[in-house]
């Protein structure tokens, strides 16, 4: 009873907060880094050995030996080089395209009540429609090129961004802004310094969302139609009953994807520093 | 220079939700002299804040006439600074960016500004917390940022606007004492909107009595207890006799409206 009582931490002490008088030690530091790795590392075993035992076929799962083996032997093919260049190129110039232009149409619609009017139904309807059905068209329109693959991947991060954009200066507290028209600022200085620095948080969470949609816009794009890239990649050897291929293509997409949500979350903390840090530590 | 006049002002606005006019305050007529402490107390919903809002320029009055050295407001002005309530402070500016807003807005040259930055958050005891964000300050240091920027303009008059309603009582009494300190060196006219009757007393010259909506000046009470005042006047006869008098006058207003939202209360 007494050692039951003592090991189940009590509500008081998860929400105990400990501030650090000195930089925390290596491990603590990346104590999340260390645990997420660890689970990881644990699921590669058990697969591994459930193959060796033959409690599943190899053929339908691979394994993680097999898989590491064909990453050594792809690695050295100039063509899956290529192919990721492809997938990343494919990324890139849609990504970078949807968050350029949604920040922008976010603020606008954001900012201005009536131009909010106009572009309020076009974002929601076009948010709900499934953008995959669209495939056929954008295709007949572009070809399955480069071009169909770029627009598709905006098409998916898009909206994201204009949304979380939108919703970020449309919340903009009125006390603050009140409080910058007491001393008389500028619109353009309320927009600054008042709207901007509230919605960046919503901005950045857009983005992280938005890339999230985008890397899996471009496997989709790419699985549909497509002559290169990590989709077709997949797909081809899927046909053919290279599970390994396919199994380290899906772990290429997967760890590409972590690193960009992961990459993107620590540029959001880095941007609220101002913000006090919420949630257990444990 | 800061002397305030109010010459039957009246704030009437339509209310969507119930469709109909509603009057917050009914030709309110007041002078505050240059240089002068002036509080204004009353019950809930009796129109201080949004008559403070009009003095500043945030809201237009529906009639009458305001006059700040014989000159009309319209709308804000560099003449006139607010000290908020509580969580008005920028909460992604460090106490530094957020003092230097109102020169900032002002197009003060970063240099001047810096230096004066510097000088009135060491005027209300904040060196070394430049660089702090306003979540990592007490309420009470919070609020010494926000007079801290609203003198940084230099104002000639300050509209306060329960500055203190959030801070605990101790904190809040030793505020009190640091801004008449910081009042006396300065001499700005000061218009101060409290809650609390012994606040009001202690900080002013005249305490202006202010009857439930539509609001309305029901009594202006010159305060004659010499400066510079200690906060342990308080306990005086004098001071406590002053105290009785403000709260004889709002004591009914503020039961009767008691009652009544405790009929709402026992109805719903």
């Amino acid at each position: 009873m007494a050692t039951a009582a003592t090991s189940a931490p009590s509500a008081g002490e998860l929400r105990l907060q400990r501030r650090p008088l000195k930089q925390p030690s290596w491990w603590v530091r990346n104590e999340r880094l260390a645990l997420g790795l660890s689970g990881f590392i644990g699921l590669l075993i058990v697969w591994e050995a459930a193959v060796r035992l033959k409690l599943v076929r190899e053929l339908f799962a691979s394994s993680p030996s097999a898989i590491a083996l064909t990453f050594v032997q792809e690695f050295q093919l100039r063509s899956f080089w290529e192919g990721v260049g492809v997938s990343v190129e494919e990324f890139a110039l849609g990504y970078v395209a949807a968050v350029i232009s949604g920040i922008i149409v976010g603020l606008i619609a954001g900012w201005y009540r009536r131009a909010n009017y106009v572009a309020a139904p076009w974002i929601a309807a076009w948010y709900a429609t499934p953008h995959i059905a669209l495939v056929p068209l954008i295709i007949l329109w572009f070809g399955i090129g480069l071009g169909y693959k770029v627009f598709y991947v905006f098409l998916v991060s898009f909206f994201a961004i204009v949304i979380n954009t939108m919703v970020g200066v449309q919340t903009s507290e009125l006390r603050y802004i009140e409080v910058a028209r007491s001393f008389r600022a500028r619109d353009m200085t309320i927009f600054r310094t008042v709207v901007l620095p509230g919605t960046l948080p919503f901005i950045l969470t857009g983005m992280r969302l938005a890339a999230t949609h985008a890397w899996v816009g471009v496997v989709v794009a790419e699985l549909i139609g497509a002559n290169a890239g990590l989709g077709f990649m997949i797909n081809l050897n899927g046909r053919m009953l290279h599970t390994n291929v396919v199994m380290m293509g899906v772990i290429i997409l997967g760890i590409f994807g972590i690193i960009l949500s992961e990459g993107l979350s620590r540029v959001e903390r880095r941007f609220e520093a101002w913000r006090p840090r919420v949630g257990a530590d444990a | 220079m800061g002397r305030l006049q109010a010459i039957d002002v009246c704030m009437e606005y339509f209310q969507e939700r119930t469709g109909s006019r509603l009057s917050a305050i009914d030709c309110l007529n007041l002078t505050i002299e240059d240089g002068s402490f002036v509080s204004i107390v009353g019950p809930s919903g009796c129109g201080k804040t949004t008559f403070l809002k009009i003095v500043d320029g945030l809201l237009e009055a529906s009639s009458g006439e305001l006059l700040l050295d014989g000159k009309p407001i319209k709308g804000p002005g560099r003449e006139r600074a607010v000290v908020f309530q509580d969580a008005s402070l920028f909460p992604w500016f460090t106490v530094e960016r957020n003092v230097a807003y109102g020169l900032e807005c002002q197009g003060v040259p970063a240099n001047d500004a810096r230096q004066r930055v510097r000088r009135f958050i060491n005027m209300v005891g904040l060196q070394s917390f430049e660089r702090h964000f306003p979540y990592e300050l007490s309420g009470g240091m919070q609020q010494r940022v926000n007079l801290a920027r609203a003198l940084a303009v230099d104002p000639e008059l300050l509209l306060m606007d329960e500055p203190f309603a959030a801070l605990d009582a101790q904190t809040r009494e030793v505020m009190q004492e640091e801004l008449l300190n910081i009042w006396s060196q300065s001499r700005k006219t000061v218009l101060f909107i409290t809650h609390a009757i012994n606040e009001a007393i202690y900080l002013s010259d005249r305490v202006i009595v202010m009857g439930p909506r539509p609001g309305r000046v029901i009594a202006d009470i010159t305060v004659d207890i010499p400066r510079p005042r200690q906060l342990s006047i308080k306990r005086t006869p004098k001071f406590i006799e002053y105290e009785d008098q403000v709260w004889s006058l709002i004591e009914h207003q503020v039961k009767s409206s008691a009652e009544f939202s405790g009929q709402v209360a026992s109805a719903g």
